[in-house]
């Protein structure tokens, strides 16, 4: 199956314009109309009290926010990232002010849909990303993540993120 | 200037040509697409190097366009479509810096798989215009140059050597070899040790493996792996007479009738395009992009791409049939080796099985198998992690997720099995130009149809099975196999395949050029017919076999 397609299937709004737009300008824009709703999603997934670090406490969206920012992300999944937010937003109005069980439910009713599955996926593997990536990425601070699993990333570790990708 | 030697690439076959031509006192320049990372660059940074371009092209400046068969009808994705990237690693050294090093001889038998076992319908199998005897004073070369460690062990199918055994003992392996050894035994199953391009102890400046535990996909830190870049391509800039030009990637070929005069590359850092010029043209940018290469150099001269008068250019494409398995070993039911030494990280399970190289049916009767390599799952913390995303159909999340990511990684270790069978040459597998994509020089993208023959899924199938019964008597949990037509895009040969007419072939048996004279292919473009193991050492010794009759066209000249 083609990404792109993958991408749009099921959403209502289509990848829009911004999928060529630069990271520092209308994407900063359309970033902090999103940033609270991915906040919440990714402490959700990932809550206080389970054997793994919280969200939170590994600074999870800091990391989602320098990972899709950086220039040399996969601008689709970038787009994406955004849209499916936005589309959460529309099914679900004040979705950061629900209970913990209405935000469950919402989500789970999100998941039914082909569209809402892969985001959420998305959603889980950027915060795991923030998890489990050496501690130079702002995020996995102390190395809660690797001491919860007990697997330690190998030496030598990075002196520079992405060593000037 | 006018270089002796002019060489495109500087991968296993690159770096083992550039490596024999300096050391004989010829005037070698590389030209290496991508940068130069040093040994005190890498880490093991797996946001980094496995999960982000860091050593490949961004997808949406430089892909393939791939061709399947979907319902039947042929439809093309490009890459930067679908995500499935075939860069293999664009930096100086190539993608033999990233491997594991897992490595084999082909069998004597892989020479003339077609007199020894006959055609099979829609395969298009030839025998080779060389033999094993005639690569073998290169393979036991390149255990020593590039240094391959190891122990041999005696083995009906395991081809012969002049040497008696490895320069080097295997590297350090780890307790589960002895579980592992005994299931096989018990089964009746000859465990070998596989021979690495990995150091156990120094070597000159190279330093033995220091156990990092991320090999595979990583740089290695202490030089121990043998990649072209630490073997082969630093002793060749220490003799003087390499010139290595990183950011360079070449455009195509500038040829009259009878010669390559010059490399028309661009600086892919300014963009500015210049010309490099040399007597002889070795091409090694890795089997689809070297016939990329020769076909986007298409002139007056040559019109259907350089070399290409037998059209047989960028044809019967292969990559290795197969595919991998897994199981679990968990904590609770250990038998025979503690758990805590299971879960000692970097070392070693270094373990082949060859027993099916070759196999034997009552019915069918002979026919070629494969080899096997086991290892320990990749340790990549991420997408081990990520691999319990899913519980029968939906989405873990919240404290069942950790519960889960807690166990699978703390209480158990999962063994994994590599098939290596032939990927049956075949006309709907190969490499040509795409007439409408283009890459960001502005040159035809290359355009891969991948179809594998039904044979090749056939013998992996049946090697899965008998792999699967190795770990169940181990004692593992949640075994499952994955064998499939797809193509690894890591283990890419043939396209200009060599062959003793002209007709049929496009290099001759030293791997040059039917048509013009001083033009090369050293990668394993060559390989008509692919073996059942890894490429990589046949890639560095048959280069080294090409650089020596190189050397001694250029003596003759002289």
């Amino acid at each position: 199956m083609r990404r792109r397609s993958f991408f749009i299937l099921g959403s209502l709004l289509g990848l829009s314009q911004w999928v060529n737009a630069k990271p520092s300008t209308e994407f900063e824009k359309e970033f902090k109309r999103v940033e609270s709703t991915l906040r919440s999603v990714q402490e959700h997934m990932f809550p206080e009290g389970s054997q793994l670090p919280s969200a939170r406490s590994i600074n999870a969206s800091m990391f989602l926010y320098a990972t899709i920012s950086h220039k040399n992300y996969d601008k689709d999944i970038r787009a994406f990232v955004l849209e499916g937010a936005k589309e959460l937003m529309d099914r679900e109005e004040g979705f950061t002010t629900y209970s913990k069980d209405q935000k469950e439910k919402a989500l789970r009713a999100y998941e039914e849909t082909n569209y809402g599955r892969n985001w959420l996926s998305r959603m889980m593997t950027l915060t795991m990303e923030a998890m489990f990536s050496d501690p130079i990425y702002g995020s996995n601070t102390k190395e809660a993540g690797w001491k919860a699993v007990k697997s330690f990333g190998g030496y030598p570790r990075p002196k520079r993120r992405y060593i000037g990708l | 200037m006018i270089y002796d030697v002019v060489i495109i690439g500087s991968g296993a076959s690159g770096g083992a040509v550039a490596y024999t031509l300096c050391k004989a006192g010829y005037k070698v320049a590389v030209l290496e697409k991508g940068r130069l990372i040093n040994r005190d660059d890498f880490s093991k940074d797996e946001l980094a190097y496995s999960r982000r371009d860091l050593v490949t092209p961004n997808l949406f400046e430089e892909y393939h366009t791939i061709e399947s068969k979907v319902d039947g009808k042929w439809e093309i994705t490009p890459t930067y479509d679908s995500g499935w990237s075939f860069w293999n690693g664009n930096i100086v050294g190539g993608s033999s810096n990233l491997m594991s090093g897992m490595l084999h001889r082909m069998h004597p038998d892989d020479f003339r798989l077609k007199s020894k076992f006959g055609e099979i319908k829609g395969a298009n199998i030839v025998d080779w215009p060389i033999s094993y005897e005639d690569l073998e004073p290169y393979y036991t070369l390149s255990e020593e140059l590039v240094g391959i460690s190891g122990k041999f062990i005696p083995h009906a199918h395991e081809p012969h050597r002049s040497t008696k055994d490895f320069p080097q003992g295997s590297t350090k392996e780890n307790d589960v070899v002895k579980l592992f050894d005994k299931s096989c035994k018990a089964l009746g199953i000859t465990p070998l040790v596989t021979p690495r391009a990995v150091l156990s102890k120094d070597r000159g400046d190279r330093h033995a493996c220091y156990y990092s535990n991320y090999c595979g996909s990583y740089g290695c830190s202490s030089g121990a792996k043998g990649s072209s870049r630490e073997a082969l391509i630093k002793p060749a800039l220490a003799t003087g007479n390499l010139t290595l030009l990183t950011n360079t990637h070449v455009k195509y070929l500038s040829s009259d009738a009878k010669e390559v005069k010059s490399a028309i590359v661009v600086d892919t850092i300014s963009g500015k395009e210049k010309k490099i010029e040399g007597k002889l043209f070795v091409v090694a940018a890795q089997a689809h992009e070297s016939a990329r290469l020769l076909l986007n150099s298409a002139n007056e001269h040559h019109p259907d791409g350089l070399g290409n008068s037998s059209g047989e250019l960028g044809k019967n494409l292969i990559f290795s049939g197969g595919g991998s398995g897994q199981g679990e070993l968990h904590k609770d039911d250990l038998k025979e080796i503690d758990f805590d030494a299971l879960m000692t990280t970097g070392l070693f399970i270094n373990r082949s099985v060859l027993d099916w190289y070759f196999l034997d049916h009552w019915w069918y009767g002979k026919y070629k198998g494969g080899s096997v390599e086991f290892m320990f799952e990749h340790q990549n913390i991420i997408s081990r992690a990520r691999k319990n995303l899913y519980e029968e159909g939906r989405l873990v999340w919240g404290k069942a997720l950790g519960d889960k990511v807690v166990k699978r990684l703390t209480e158990q270790k999962s063994i994994r099995f590599e098939i290596f069978n032939d990927w049956l040459p075949n006309d709907n597998c190969f490499v040509s130009l795409d007439k409408t994509h283009k890459d960001k020089y502005g040159m035809p993208v290359g355009k891969l149809r991948l179809e594998g023959h039904p044979q090749d899924v056939k013998v992996g199938k049946e090697i899965a099975k008998k792999c699967e019964k190795i770990l169940k008597k181990m004692g593992a949990k949640n075994i499952y196999s994955a064998i499939s037509s797809t193509a690894a895009q890591n283990l890419v040969a043939g396209g200009c395949r060599f062959g003793n007419d002209p007709k049929t072939s496009v290099l001759n048996k030293y791997c040059r050029s039917h048509d013009i004279k001083n033009l090369y292919v050293a990668d394993a473009s060559f390989m008509p017919t692919g073996g059942s193991v890894a490429y990589t050492w046949t890639i560095y010794a048959n280069a080294f076999r090409v650089a020596d009759h190189i050397v001694e066209s250029l003596k003759s000249k002289a």
